[in-house]
């Protein structure tokens, strides 16, 4: 794409945020809210410079980050792990299939008074939110994908004399790759979501905790630094890690037509 | 006589029953193992007594709480927050979806805002909107309202916007006007895709309301087991997951997914 048709759609992009952003600051200076529900936007990015300077910020982020990375990444490995080795045998598959649904049902955050009386407030709670949040979405996913794979595939590589093992590799895996990354993208959202909430119940530093505290010491504007920063992370995440990703492995193995 | 048995078994009540009873089996098998492993650890685990009440306790839990009448109000406050944000949030980002959808410059005007605040979850709001209404019932709605809204405004554009274009000149061809247009060939057309929204906002609400019934603690089934964890009522918190989990799968499977069958099956979309 050249550099012009580049910056014209980051330019597209941008506009909207600009004429939110103007009409943002119309409001406050208007003063159509009262001055202590809605900040100027100069004062967010005061209060958000105050916070980059002594350093909370970018340590709640890090916090939020590492809890967030090592419960994904525990969770994916064991719901797809246990995904595919469930998926394997049709009736297993069958058999825990209800129960998959069941806790797939019931939403991370409500493991939150639980996973307090377990764990006490603080990180191992807010991990183990997560955790609930993204396992079972990527063992229902890896489940339902395994299972849908067409028998003759199977079938094809056992006839060509390959054993267990190569069909697991060769046929279940690659055919329920869609499957599979669907539900670790729909995981990461859901996960990136617990965490937020999980941290305003459960703890007392992330990002979460963060914008929870604001609003106890009467401070909007760090509300809204934090909220423009989940979704700038989010952003970030998604466009940087996980489109990518889906592309490089769906794609390309071309099991999915061009995705948007 | 031998060729005429094999009907006639299938027929008996016998069979069907057993029939019956194997597939209700099956379904529930892994719950029942579930609960067993649960039983024993409850009574072998070295645990302090609130950490893992046995299933019985909370059973009795639950009788007590249906009884007094508390189980049924919370349910029904969290269904009817529930109800209210997506009955309005329906009401609001349908038309605002489709008239999104069928300009293309508004549509490339909200699409990346959109985008950006569908990855802030109502619940990121939660402080601000407390500050704004204070901790009562209107900010949960709120919450959810803000949740729903997002997928079925995305799903509705998207809807509106493959609409094969095909439909849209034979309409205009044969003479009708551009309200014609909508009503007989885009929304049939992006019904498909607005159902699909509808059950994601509604999954994504239903997660949102659990959790602004915690943070505003007025009422509701997110309000009873967090304040049940402050007093140690665990069974009361299992009471409360396991109806949590129960209601959206009975919402989900009996309403929402027979809700989007039909919808496409009607409609003869194809593609999702």
């Amino acid at each position: 794409m050249s550099l012009q048709r580049w910056s014209w759609n980051i330019a597209a992009a941008l506009f909207p945020f600009a004429v939110l952003l103007v009409a943002w600051q119309l409001i406050t200076v208007a003063k159509l809210v009262p001055p202590n529900f809605l900040p100027t936007p100069h004062e967010v990015f005061v209060a958000w410079l105050d916070v980059i300077k002594d350093g909370s910020y970018v340590a709640n982020i890090g916090a939020s980050l590492v809890r967030l990375g090592v419960g994904f990444a525990v969770s994916t490995i064991l719901g797809i792990v246990l995904g595919v080795l469930m998926g394997l045998h049709r009736g297993i598959a069958d058999f825990f299939q209800p129960l998959a649904s069941f806790f797939n049902a019931l939403s991370g955050i409500a493991w939150a008074p639980l996973a307090i009386t377990w764990f006490g407030l603080g990180p191992a709670a807010v991990t183990f939110i997560i955790w609930n949040s993204i396992f079972f979405l990527v063992l229902f996913n890896t489940l339902v994908g395994v299972k849908a794979v067409p028998m003759i595939y199977e079938n094809a590589v056992l006839t060509l004399g390959g054993n267990r093992w190569q069909v697991i590799a060769h046929v279940l895996l690659p055919g329920a790759l869609p499957s599979m990354i669907t539900g670790l993208r729909m995981g990461m959202g859901f996960g990136w979501r617990a965490l937020i909430v999980a941290e305003m119940i459960a703890a007392s530093s992330g990002l979460g905790f963060m914008i929870f505290d604001a609003r106890y010491i009467q401070r909007p504007d760090l509300i809204l630094v934090g909220i423009v920063t989940i979704g700038l992370i989010w952003l970030a995440t998604d466009r940087l890690l996980l489109v990518p990703l889906e592309r490089w492995t769906i794609e390309r193995w071309g099991l999915v037509s061009k995705l948007q | 006589m031998p060729a005429s048995e094999p009907t006639t078994k299938i027929a008996t009540r016998a069979f069907r029953l057993r029939r019956w009873l194997w597939r209700l089996a099956r379904a529930s098998g892994a719950f029942l193992i579930l609960i067993a492993i649960w039983a024993l650890l409850s009574r072998f685990a070295d645990l302090p007594d609130y950490f893992l009440p046995s299933p019985l306790a909370v059973a009795a839990s639950m009788g007590d709480l249906v009884a007094k009448g508390v189980l049924t109000a919370h349910i029904h406050a969290s269904l009817l927050h529930l109800l209210i944000a997506a009955l309005i949030g329906i009401a609001v980002a349908v038309p605002l979806g489709l008239a999104i959808g069928l300009n293309r410059y508004a549509a490339g005007f909200f699409y990346p805002l959109f985008n950006f605040f569908q990855s802030i979850s109502g619940i990121a709001w939660t402080p601000l909107l407390i500050i704004w209404f204070g901790f009562s019932e209107l900010t949960i709605i709120v919450v959810v309202n803000y949740t729903i809204l997002f997928p079925v405004v995305f799903n509705t554009m998207i809807g509106a916007r493959t609409v094969p274009r095909t439909y849209i000149h034979a309409v205009r061809t044969l003479g009708g006007s551009r309200w014609r247009v909508i009503r007989d060939v885009i929304v049939p057309g992006a019904l498909p895709h607005i159902v699909t929204g509808v059950r994601l906002g509604l999954a994504y609400g239903w997660r949102a309301l659990i959790a602004a019934e915690m943070l505003v603690a007025a009422d509701g089934l997110g309000y009873m087991i967090f304040s049940a964890q402050a007093t140690h009522l665990t069974s009361r918190i299992m009471v409360g997951m396991i109806i949590i989990g129960l209601l959206w799968m009975f919402i989900d499977q009996f309403l929402l997914r027979p809700l989007e069958e039909a919808t496409i099956q009607r409609w003869g979309m194809v593609h999702r």
